[in-house]
């Protein structure tokens, strides 16, 4: 490998990993449809694996369980699986890396060093997020909390790219009351580009999209309001829905195993969030391509969306209203406010009797009536 | 007392002008149209949104036979869109009506507005009659303001937040898209469209027995003014809503 010199283009560690140009042009196509991209931009694609020297990655793991790791390493196409590995030059992934302690913390310094001496750049890729209470202390990587990783790595990185729910958006360690003050990426670096990746953990395709996209075109995705990629984000479960049919006329599953759940109905009453939640899960699947959770009859869980975890509970379809000390449904708390109104104005209304007819019994003693 | 009806007479009404009723055009035609016109889409959209919110039909058969949960949801569009319209109308017309239109307007930086609106809630609490106001009272101008303009404010923009949903990159995303992320996701602006809808729902009580209530205590020709237009008033009430200016 001619590394020392010029770092490698993707085409170049393909052929060097035995895939002749037939599967890598199939790569090239496969991998624009999933980015959206129509088929003139196929060239593009191809061009940019042919030529452009590919950018190292500095995958960083803070608060998380690895299910976007594990999501990632199952990318069902061939050359996903094998070669995206190598094709975004991992040069630092605790989890998936060789190396271990000092070795590869100079790695990651190395790189960071170069990047600050202007002599390369990397991306950087940070699974789970950092916990900021107390210093930080409740997450700690080679003796350093995370949170002092994590910013001093994101500091020269080129852009920043926020696997999963727990870096974009906080996910489950984040969720109310959140004891070690977690915090999504996005929140504790500013001035970067941040792309979030949401999902727990993201359609291993999608984040293999992300990165060829940020690699092949050198530039961003195009990002919604939240950051996250238009080409995956851009729609919701529900829109793509292929129990959509059923939502528009009205039927729905009641029970788990009532005839409408045998019929394949909708799963809205059962609490399904495809209607609130963006994501590629109705058109791209998972497991290349095999099912998603309402294809097995669950409804979504909204797993990408904020804080989805205090939207609970995952089978109703609205939840506890998030207020200090309220521990009720909009509806419980509608129907309360209706009901004291209407008490209100009965009590109200019969006192104004009550009174009336007093001062009529007065009027009929003394003669004298009340002011009108 | 009130309910003793006297044949009219010219001598008597110039002598004693307080024991008589005047007639005064307040509401004006814009303002009762969309009276009505609020009246029937809030109404209408509750309803749907009971549905939207929780379908209670369950139609047998094939899909393609049935269309009961996207009509419910087109009818909530279409009143939707109407209660926008007609609420925008409402605030044009603020500017543009009478100085009834605007008597609702909370001055809370007079001082005569906070007695008035202290006045007419003991008045309540007591059964007091106090006077006639022609436009609105301080209290009930402020009600308005809370359930009618800022309730409908945050429905209009956590409904037209939602309708955007099917169309994040259309026109309506990029009018108000951002409502999304600041309430914090998409199934939040759900829960709060959801709870504000039961504002209107204790506002409407409140609203409709306060109507009967002033009509009856204060024989001012409340409830029907909203057809009419017309209230009515006695001598010397007029001199006391000097915070509408
Ligand atoms: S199952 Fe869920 S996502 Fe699919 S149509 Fe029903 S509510 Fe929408």
């Amino acid at each position: 490998m001619n590394s020392r010199s010029r770092r490698p283009s993707t085409y170049e560690v393909l052929r060097e990993h035995g895939f002749d140009r037939r599967s890598f042009l199939k790569y090239c196509t496969v991998t624009a449809a999933a980015m959206g991209l129509d088929a003139s931009m196929v060239p593009k694609v191809v061009e940019a694996m042919e030529t452009k020297p590919r950018i190292p990655v500095i995958w960083l793991h803070g608060l998380e369980c690895t299910c976007c790791s594990e999501s990632f390493i199952r990318s069902s196409h061939p050359i996903a699986q094998d070669v995206v590995l190598n094709m975004i030059s991992l040069d630092y992934d605790d989890t998936l890396q060789a190396a271990a302690g000092f070795q590869v913390e100079e790695i990651r310094k190395g790189l960071i060093q170069q990047a600050r001496d202007g002599k390369g750049e990397y991306i950087l890729a940070v699974e789970g997020n950092a916990p900021t209470a107390d210093g930080g202390i409740y997450c700690t990587v080679g003796g350093d909390t995370f949170l002092n990783i994590l910013l001093e790595t994101a500091e020269h990185a080129k852009a920043v790219v926020a696997w999963g729910s727990c870096a974009s958006n906080g996910c489950v360690q984040a969720a109310r009351p959140n004891p070690t003050g977690a915090k999504p990426v996005h929140e504790l670096i500013h001035g970067k580009p941040v792309i979030n990746v949401p999902g727990c953990p993201p359609i291993a395709e999608v984040m293999t999209g992300v990165l060829t996209y940020i690699l092949t075109f050198d530039r961003l995705p195009e990002l919604d309001r939240q950051g996250r990629p238009k080409m995956y984000y851009g729609q919701r479960i529900h829109d793509k829905c292929y129990r959509r049919a059923f939502f528009d006329a009205g039927q729905f599953v009641e029970a788990w195993d009532d005839d409408g759940a045998r019929e394949g109905w909708c799963l809205y009453k059962m609490g399904c969030r495809g209607p609130s939640t963006y994501n590629s899960c109705s058109t791209m699947k998972w497991n290349n391509g095999v099912s998603f959770p309402i294809g097995s009859g669950h409804g979504c869980i909204g797993c990408s969306e904020n804080n989805f975890w205090d939207n609970g509970p995952f089978y109703e379809r609205l939840s506890m209203v998030p207020l200090p000390g309220v521990e009720s449904t909009p509806d419980q708390i509608g129907k309360t406010a209706a009901v004291v109104a209407g008490v209100g104005v009965a009590a109200h209304f019969t006192a104004f009797l009550a009174r009336k007819a007093m001062a009529k019994g007065k009027e009929g003693e003394s003669g004298s009536g009340e002011k009108e | 007392m009130a309910s003793v009806v006297k044949p009219l007479d010219p001598a008597d009404a110039a002598a004693r002008p307080h024991r008589y009723f005047r007639r005064q055009y307040v509401w004006q035609w814009p303002i009762r149209i969309y009276h009505w016109v609020n009246a029937v889409c809030v109404t209408v959209l509750f309803s749907t949104g009971l549905y939207i919110a929780s379908p209670i039909l369950a139609p047998a058969g094939e899909p393609v036979q049935h269309f009961v949960m996207a009509r419910f949801r087109q009818i909530h569009f279409v009143f939707a869109f109407l209660f926008l319209i007609n609420f925008l109308w409402r605030i044009y017309w603020f500017w543009m009506g009478n100085n009834y239109a605007r008597s609702g307007f909370p001055f809370f930086w007079r001082p005569q507005w906070w007695r008035d609106l202290f006045r007419q809630a003991f008045g309540y609490m007591r059964f007091h009659a106090g006077h006639i106001h022609l436009g609105h009272n301080a209290l009930g101008g402020l009600a308005y303001t809370i359930f009618v303009i800022a309730l409908g404010w945050a429905q209009i923009f956590t409904g037209l937040a939602l309708y955007s949903e099917s169309s994040p990159s259309g026109f309506w995303g990029g009018v108000v898209g951002w409502v999304i992320p600041l309430l914090g996701g998409s199934f939040q602006v759900r829960m709060w469209h959801h709870l504000f809808a039961w504002g209107f729902v204790f506002f409407a009580i409140l609203h409709i027995y306060i109507i009967l209530y002033d009509g009856l205590q204060y024989r001012n020709g409340l409830l029907t003014s909203m057809a009419s237009g017309e209230k009515f008033f006695k001598d010397g009430d007029l001199e006391h809503d000097t915070w509408i200016s």
